[in-house]
């Protein structure tokens, strides 16, 4: 009888794992929504300080690879501000939420396109950005942008990070 | 039972009851889509199920000049048609909608319709239903003229597929080529890296009801970008992804499909050498003339060269062409597709100067060797899909859904020239 109430207990928690992961509405990280001028807004918010502005989608697979790589390098450099934007429209959300989560970056500061206009999201952020992804800015605080595609390895990023030291 | 066959019954549970809302008997009310979630996400530009109000729309004409377009609105896929080019549609049908995940309708994945020569219709769409890049394609066949669709059939229930494209043979097979994860998950399994996803075929001899082969031909396509397809003079499908070749790069392959459906015969388009562990997400486009040239246009930041290039093959994909460059680089020019028509070979393209979203559009009348002075055709200022090109008897028009103006339909000139003089 025990174990039969264990084993209900186990799978209610399970239905209720389930209903949470089915609802997109309640997301525990908050995607605050990335506009036109989204870009401006955000350099200007860390005027001043190191930024790197990161750009993935779960239909990435090379960007969800490297999540835990931005959380291991969000904990070590304290001293630069890095703000994560996922591209997906709304319905790929929570799906994105998983995957930031599960990547340990629940508490860093996250962004999602909530506007269809893309070009101009791209363009204000890189002139010859078109969408490929991983996509990374790195803005110097006294100005200088640098757009990188490709990994967190990226031999720019690295060189960056360095500078910054 | 056990935790984890319970997690499945449960799973189970919750598709099946998606499924059961899944089957409209009737169109979908205009209001359909859900209202966007709080916090300041802008609202799609209308949520009506039409044409006007879709992210994507996919085009084809059948045998009688009638335009039909594939598209989604919210998590339901629809077609219609049009008999007056485009300017009204039928009430649309709804073929599905996704219970438990995502129809792929953005940038390069979308719902597509396949007239066939007797009248029927092969509709198609993926969705993603729990884990990003595994898709599951669906074919749903019409044989009333569109007034109703059959319950859509997975082409495959393992694995993972995505990008699905359709070829029609003048003798009636349809032949589909598609991106299949099969092999990378089974990697992944083993604990082996694997680069991108297979790139699988299949043809069907009963107008789409069943597909027969659905096998991987060749590994290490790049998973998020579209694949092209046309038909060739010899019957025979063609077809062009963007291959992960060694080193992580990023460059095209185009092949032939043997009429057995068995082996592909062709080859590399040119050495972007782009080589990097990233998601392009744009996709080649294709088209074959009359003579059987292979027309190729394509996207690449490759260390040798970066922006839009064309290259065309006379020999069945053996070898092509140089390069050619096309598109100003100042507008971060990309989504380029390409048709040959009677008319000639038509190129369009969608450029961005910051404001506005423009398709150029160029016509060859050599065969690709010389091309018109690029010219705009359509432009828009708010979001907009990427272009597409479709041939009715011979003619040549750009299908183009944009958020402000809505579907369009546009006849492009046979000549640029006199259409320039006009």
């Amino acid at each position: 009888m025990v174990k039969l109430i264990h084993a209900v207990a186990r799978h209610s928690l399970l239905a209720f794992v389930i209903l949470s992961l089915v609802a997109t509405s309640a997301l525990a990280i908050d995607f605050k929504p990335y506009g036109r001028g989204a870009f401006a807004q955000i350099a200007k918010a860390h005027a001043g300080r190191p930024l790197m502005i990161h750009f993935w989608s779960v239909t990435c697979p090379p960007c969800i690879a490297e999540l835990p790589q931005w959380s291991k390098m969000s904990a070590e450099r304290r001293d630069v501000d890095i703000v994560f934007v996922n591209v997906d429209s709304d319905e790929d959300r929570a799906r994105a939420e998983a995957r930031a989560e599960k990547a340990g970056l629940g508490k860093a500061t996250h962004y999602g396109f909530a506007d269809d206009f893309v070009e101009k999201l791209y363009f204000e952020a890189d002139t010859t950005w078109r969408g490929e992804l991983p996509f990374t800015t790195l803005l110097a605080p006294g100005g200088g942008i640098t757009a990188v595609t490709g990994a967190i390895d990226d031999p720019l990023v690295t060189k960056w990070l360095e500078s910054r030291k | 039972m056990s935790v984890s066959r319970f997690f499945i019954a449960s799973a189970a549970a919750v598709g099946l009851t998606g499924v059961a809302c899944a089957e409209p008997a009737a169109p979908a009310p205009a209001d359909s889509k859900p209202a966007p979630a709080a916090g300041g996400h802008a609202a799609p530009a209308c949520a009506d199920a039409k044409p006007d109000c879709a992210m994507t729309v996919h085009p084809a004409f059948d045998a009688k000049g009638k335009l039909w377009v594939a598209f989604s609105v919210g998590k339901t896929v629809y077609v219609a048609s049009s008999t007056d080019a485009g300017t009204s549609f039928s009430p649309p049908v709804a073929i599905a909608t996704a219970s438990d995940g995502v129809v792929d309708a953005h940038g390069d994945a979308r719902p597509k319709i396949v007239p066939l020569a007797d009248g029927a219709l092969l509709a198609s769409y993926t969705t993603r239903p729990d884990k990003q890049m595994i898709g599951t394609i669906f074919t749903a066949r019409s044989t009333d003229g569109g007034k109703t669709f059959s319950a859509p059939q997975p082409m495959l229930t393992e694995g993972g597929q995505r990008f699905e494209t359709f070829v029609v043979t003048p003798k009636g097979r349809i032949y589909g080529g598609w991106l299949d994860k099969t092999n990378a998950l089974k990697a992944k399994a083993d604990g082996k890296e694997f680069e991108g996803s297979g790139v699988a075929f299949g043809w069907s001899d009963d107008k789409g009801q069943t597909f027969s082969g659905k096998k991987i031909l060749m590994d290490h396509a790049c998973e998020c970008c579209r694949m092209a397809s046309a038909l060739d003079r010899d019957g025979q499908p063609v077809f062009l992804w963007r291959q992960v070749f060694e080193g992580n790069i990023r460059d095209h392959y185009a092949a032939k499909l043997s009429a057995d459906g068995v082996t592909l015969d062709g080859g590399r388009v040119s050495d972007d050498n782009w080589a990097i562990n990233s998601c392009p997400h744009h996709g080649p486009g294709l088209a074959v003339d009359s003579h059987g040239g292979w027309h190729a246009v394509w996207f690449t930041k490759g260390k040798k060269r970066q922006g839009l290039f064309y290259a065309r093959s006379e020999d069945g994909g053996k070898t092509f062409s140089a390069p050619e460059k096309f598109g100003d680089d100042a507008k971060a020019p990309g989504h380029p597709i390409a048709l040959a028509a009677k008319g000639g070979l038509y190129r369009v393209w969608k450029e961005f100067d910051g404001t506005t979203t423009t398709i150029p559009m160029q016509i060859s009348h050599d065969g690709g060797r010389s091309w018109s002075a690029p010219r705009v055709i359509a432009q828009t200022e708010d979001a907009s899909d990427h272009p597409e090109l479709v041939a009715n008897k011979g003619a040549a028009y750009l299908s183009w859904v944009t958020h402000k103006e809505g579907y369009r339909l546009l006849p492009l000139p046979r000549d640029e020239k006199r259409a320039t003089a006009q």
